[in-house]
């Protein structure tokens, strides 16, 4: 039997380290890497709410997270052929 | 007395500290950047951060919290990035040195591939999701639904087809209000109707929240129309 705590702490530390890499990591200048990065701050999270049994939560999390990377892509790409700098 | 099982109780401190560090590293990221669409990428962090304090709990009410703030973190977003194009394209009008190309799309090309899975498994799972949307109900239901939705408009919209939008889709979401508030009105005036009051509201929700993700799918209709 695997240890549930581990699954814990290995989310709570993919999303820390998914967090540092969003704000300062490398080539974060581009927004879409940016938005690339979030992904993995996000799978932490859902590590941590699988430990906790929160499966309609769990669910949430991910048809949002898929919503909202669309929603900023085409921001993104938007503001980019508009010339704006981004 | 809520039940809460001894494990969790010990992964109380450990996820409320996460929270406050991934909210640390989101709000000082926020406050050093200067360009608005990166600021709006990092409010996810800060939203991520407050699923770890509320999820913390550990309880149904945990859970009971976190559905509704995931979904208005999603129309937050959308309202917050159609205000953010919005104003660079008036920033731009103004300036009359700048030339605004007037198509702009998400896809500026449309797939020519001729193949039968292109045509057919986008339904399918479209279908899939919608199905299980409305399945699910509620909060959950109506974004996998929704999902469902932008992604036949989004491989519809590929493959260069037009795409099949319902108009007065914003009536939909009043009428699901309506159905919202009978049901919670329904608990108290006649609680032994309770199961039909919680079909009504999880009903409502679900249409709710699954229209106003099609309103994605709305917009980049109006993507194409530009062109």
């Amino acid at each position: 039997m695997i240890d549930v705590t581990l699954f814990f702490y290995f989310g709570i530390i993919l999303a820390i380290v998914g967090s540092i890499a969003t704000a300062w990591g490398p080539g974060v200048n581009d927004p879409i890497v940016r938005t690339f990065n979030t992904e993995v701050a996000s799978i932490g999270v859902c590590l941590v709410l699988l430990c906790y049994n929160h499966v309609l939560a769990l669910l949430t999390l991910l048809a949002t997270t898929v919503i909202i990377s669309l929603i900023l892509f085409r921001a993104i790409i938007r503001l980019e052929e508009m010339g704006a700098d981004v | 007395m809520l039940y809460v099982p001894q494990e969790f109780i010990s992964m109380y401190l450990p996820a409320i500290y996460a929270g406050l560090i991934i909210g640390f590293i989101g709000t000082m990221a926020i406050a050093m950047k200067r360009e608005e669409i990166h600021i709006l990428i990092l409010t996810d962090i800060v939203g991520l951060a407050m699923i770890f304090v509320v999820s913390a709990v550990g309880t149904d009410l945990a859970e009971a919290l976190i559905l509704p703030g995931l979904v208005v973190e999603l129309a937050e977003t959308l309202a917050i990035s159609e205000i953010l194009i919005t104003r660079e394209m008036r920033k731009i009008e103004q300036d009359p040195r700048a030339n605004l190309t007037k198509s702009s799309s998400m896809f500026p090309q449309a797939f020519s591939l001729d193949m039968e899975i292109m045509t057919t498994a986008p339904n399918f799972i479209a279908l899939v999701l919608i199905a299980y949307g409305i399945f699910l109900t509620g909060f959950t239901g109506g974004a996998v639904a929704g999902g469902g939705i932008v992604l036949y408009a989004i491989s519809k919209k590929a493959r260069g087809l037009p795409v099949l939008m319902l108009d007065g889709i914003a009536g939909v979401s009043g009428i699901a209000w309506c159905i919202w508030i009978i049901g919670f009105l329904l608990f108290f005036v006649a609680p032994q109707y309770w199961l039909l009051s919680l079909f009504l509201a999880a009903c409502g929700l679900l249409l709710k929240v699954a229209s106003k993700v099609g309103l994605i799918g709305l917009l980049m209709r109006e993507d194409i129309d530009k062109e």
